[in-house]
């Protein structure tokens, strides 16, 4: 690589990160040339954030123009990671406000030390557990590395970029959406229907009740088990009954068109109880006033529930798709490793599943590692569109 | 006087020590990865009575869910130093556990020793097809233990019912479909084999063919596989063949999952035949008296244009960790060679189905009449001793084989269920496991 394409790309990250901060905060400002520099710097900052670490391998000739492209991709996403909070630290400074959100209430600490030594324990856990193995798998994102190997080789983002002309890849993508998206609809709509049945004053509601909780309590491992029993191709007891009374026999779990539906059925089964305890506790806490007087105003019962009881229920419910989708994409594996195993066709391998296939069957753990970063890049992506679109919907109350 | 009963109790303690602190047994962890009481069980009452015969040794078995959790068990076991003395590896990680540094060969942890704490060593006993896949750069490496081959079981009620003959070749299983599957009572399928690369494997090496290139790995590190060679595909085209005229069953599970999806098919009778391993013998015939249908095991049938060469062996062996304390690895190596003496490789093999893997077993067995009441226990033995070694009958050693077969039984899934052609699948199956060989020799050869 020649040597001077690092320092352009710097050159441009302090040009835009300087532009970019006295745009936003320091026009007019007469601190505007700290501003500037200030810019300068975190433009910079953001750029070398992930081209440091790489060594701004994307840019080396034999790397092909995907591989740039993702790199100034890469720059970006750095620069908005320093930039951003520098403009919020920045325009505070300069305001001379006050850093913490709420102003100090008779119950708050005062000083700033005792808070962190009471969150102590939960952030060394979480530092150790969760946030040091997160940097580690950004590590590993870029290495061509086994578990037992005595080396590892640096691949830059090949790990990433070769799923840019991956079809398997692509149709991962696909299935992940389309089973994530039947499993929470179906799911939704068929616990609340339950849910409304179950809590009409009918004798031995409880038991009911509980009973329609029980499969939470299963492990999605169990779950499935489970379904692989009942839906076997030959000698399952779903097929049996289909054959007998109907005549015909479904390949539930060797065709491609169908096995995605035996892992939907098992997942929304599995998840059930956990919707309908909270769409049962929502419905109690549904105003019979309110209800009565709708039907005094002549709506009838389908008219009270769309309209009444619905909207009531809309803080539930996106509650519910949202740990739904979480479900939905991360703990359905179990329920797959069992019942499908990715198969037929790859038509159930969910992008969690085939992350697992990677890294612990395959044993490549690079490849895993690059994938699962995009996995959690999408979730959180998904659940920040949810809270922007359908989070205004949602009605907290009267 | 108090002080003093104080002294004599110390004393006292410290007399009773002594011999205590000499007989202290050496533990010797041995990791498998079966956990059900059939062959966990067997091997824990096998190290229960060597630990009543040398007291100075404690062996301790541990179980685990399968080879895969097995071996990355190990790795991590590794980096912290506490590796067990034995770990259980299936064939197809046996260049992973070469290349892993962890272990030694037995044939160098014995030296000329010919027996070791009274146990005769004697490695010449081992059958030839099992000394021969073991046997790694003219030295003996592992030592086996669950060894199989891959057999073919038929439901003789509705062979003798269609009036067909036990089919030995691929054309014979064909014209035995027919047959079968034109019977008033026929099942729902004619036959059915678990969509596991051995199988594929096997029928390569009925061919003669080789998995990879450098004598299958046996001469030199295997760099390429080769295995979309005309045999690998005429194995395809056949398969494809047999599921276009519903012959074939295929569940849609591969690799380890799809062998129960085998046993639900074969014992509730919805197939006549199934490829299988010999390593479940005993269950399959059970199921067949317990069902009331007569089961009939024989070789694998092959391809009629080619003819057989012979089957290779599959199963696990037991590989002994490098660098353990002098009274540690005489303990490991005395209870490998006691676990498989002549007694316990009978035993084993009666107990579950997976070979006699030493001739002097076979010759008890012979002698006890064993062959001659259960006539599906030998057939596995005899497809192997009747079997030619040559580097593609003595099976594939290369790294990264675990997942180089799920790629494998990938392509066989695709094939069963599109119209794809056989050729084209298995070519681009063949240039992804090259680059996952690749991918592994650059992190390991050299």
């Amino acid at each position: 690589m020649q040597g001077w394409i690092p320092a352009l790309i710097l050159g441009i990250a302090a040009l835009l990160g300087a532009v970019f901060l006295y745009n936003t905060v320091g026009r007019g400002h007469r601190a505007s040339l700290i501003v500037l520099g200030a810019g300068a710097l975190t433009g910079v900052a953001g750029a070398l954030l992930f081209m440091l670490p790489l060594n701004f391998c994307t840019f080396e000739q034999e790397h092909d123009i995907i591989d740039q492209v993702f790199g100034v991709l890469l720059i970006a996403i750095g620069m908005a990671i320093t930039l951003l909070p520098a403009r919020w630290v920045l325009t505070r400074l300069l305001n001379k406000q006050s850093f913490l959100a709420v102003d100090a209430s008779p119950g708050a600490f005062k000083g700033i030390i005792l808070p962190f030594v009471f969150l102590a324990p939960t952030l060394i856990i979480l530092a150790v557990f969760l946030y040091y193995p997160s940097l580690e798998t950004f590590r590993l994102s870029t290495l061509l590395a086994r578990l037992g190997a005595p080396r590892t080789a640096f691949v830059c983002v090949d790990n990433f970029t070769r799923l840019v002309d991956d079809s398997t890849y692509f149709n991962t993508v696909v299935v992940t959406l389309l089973i994530s998206l039947a499993i929470v609809v179906i799911g939704l709509i068929l616990s609340l229907f339950v849910a409304v049945l179950a809590y009409q004053p009918v004798k031995g509601a409880r038991i009911y009740r509980t009973l329609l909780i029980w499969p939470y309590a299963i492990s999605p491992v169990v779950a499935g088990v489970i379904f692989l029993l009942m839906f076997n191709p030959t000698g399952g007891i779903i097929n049996y009954g289909l054959d007998s009374v109907f005549g015909i026999q479904i390949p539930w779990l060797n065709d491609p068109s169908v096995a995605p539906w035996a892992v939907i059925l098992a997942s929304v089964w599995k998840s059930m109880g956990y919707n309908i305890l909270f769409y049962i506790a929502g419905l109690q806490n549904v105003p019979k006033d309110l209800l009565e007087a709708a039907s005094i105003d002549g709506a009838n019962l389908v008219r009270r529930f769309l309209q009444i009881t619905i909207p009531l229920l809309s803080p539930i419910t996106f509650f519910l798709v949202i740990t739904n989708l979480t479900y939905a994409f991360f703990e359905t594996f179990g329920t797959i490793d069992y019942l499908t195993g990715g198969g037929p066709l790859n038509s159930t391998t969910t992008m969690m599943y085939r992350i697992y296939q990677i890294g612990i069957r395959n044993n490549d753990l690079g490849k895993a590692a690059a994938e699962s970063i995009i996995l959690f890049v999408m979730v959180i992506g998904l659940t920040v569109i949810q809270f922007r679109t359908s989070g205004n919907q949602v009605t907290y109350g009267a | 006087m108090k002080r003093f009963s104080l002294l004599l109790a110390a004393v006292a303690m410290l007399l009773s020590a002594i011999p205590a602190f000499a007989q202290e047994p050496v533990d010797v962890n041995v990791w498998i990865a079966f956990t059900d009481a059939g062959r966990l069980g067997w091997a824990q009452d096998r190290a229960a009575e060597f630990n009543e015969m040398f007291p100075q040794y404690n062996v301790i078995i541990e179980g685990y869910a399968n080879y895969e959790e097995l071996f990355a068990a190990t790795a991590l076991a590794a980096e912290q130093d506490s590796l067990p003395a034995i770990v259980q590896y299936f064939e197809v990680a046996t260049q992973d556990a070469r290349d892993s540094g962890y272990f030694t060969s037995i044939a160098e942890a014995l030296g000329d020793r010919t027996e070791i704490n009274g146990l005769s060593v004697n490695l010449d006993d081992y059958v030839a097809p099992v000394s021969a896949y073991y046997t790694l750069d003219g030295e003996f490496t592992s030592m086996p233990w669950n060894t199989s081959s891959a057999i073919w079981f038929n439901n003789m009620n509705y062979l003798n019912e269609a009036g067909v003959e036990i089919p030995t070749t691929w054309a014979e299983v064909e014209a035995a479909c027919e047959a079968i599957m034109a019977l008033e009572n026929a099942p729902e399928y004619c036959f059915t084999f678990p969509n596991h690369g051995w199988f594929f494997e096997q029928w390569l090496a009925q061919q003669d063919a080789e998995f990879a290139n450098n004598g299958n790995g046996r001469d030199a590190r295997a760099t390429e596989v080769t295995f979309a060679n005309e045999a690998g595909v005429a194995v395809l085209e056949w398969l494809n063949d047999m599921m276009d005229k519903g012959y074939l069953y295929y569940s849609g599970a591969q690799g380890g999952a799809s062998w129960a999806t085998v046993d639900q098919a074969f014992s509730s009778q919805q197939i006549a035949m199934a490829a299988y391993s010999s390593s479940d013998t005993a269950t399959y015939t059970q199921v067949g008296v317990d069902n009331g249908f007569e089961v009939v095991a024989s070789f694998l049938p092959y391809n009629d244009a080619t003819g057989w060469t012979g089957n290779l062996i599959g199963g696990a062996s037991l590989w002994l960790t490098a660098g353990l304390p002098e009274e540690v690895e005489d303990g490991a190596l005395s209870f490998l060679v006691y676990m498989t003496n002549t007694e316990n490789a009978a035993s084993w093999h009666q107990v579950t189905g997976y070979i006699a893997i030493r001739e002097s077993a076979v010759e008890a067995l012979s002698d006890e009449g064993w062959f001659e009441e259960n006539p599906n226990f030998r057939v596995a033995s005899d497809q192997l001793s009747q079997s030619t070694v040559t580097t593609a009958t003595a099976g594939a050693i290369l790294g990264a084989f675990p997942s180089i077969r799920n790629v494998v039984t990938q392509a066989i899934d695709t094939v069963l269920l599109t119209d794809e052609d056989p050729a084209t699948v298995l070519q681009s199956a063949q240039e992804e496991a090259n680059t996952m060989l690749e991918e592994y020799n650059l992190l390991y050869s050299e």
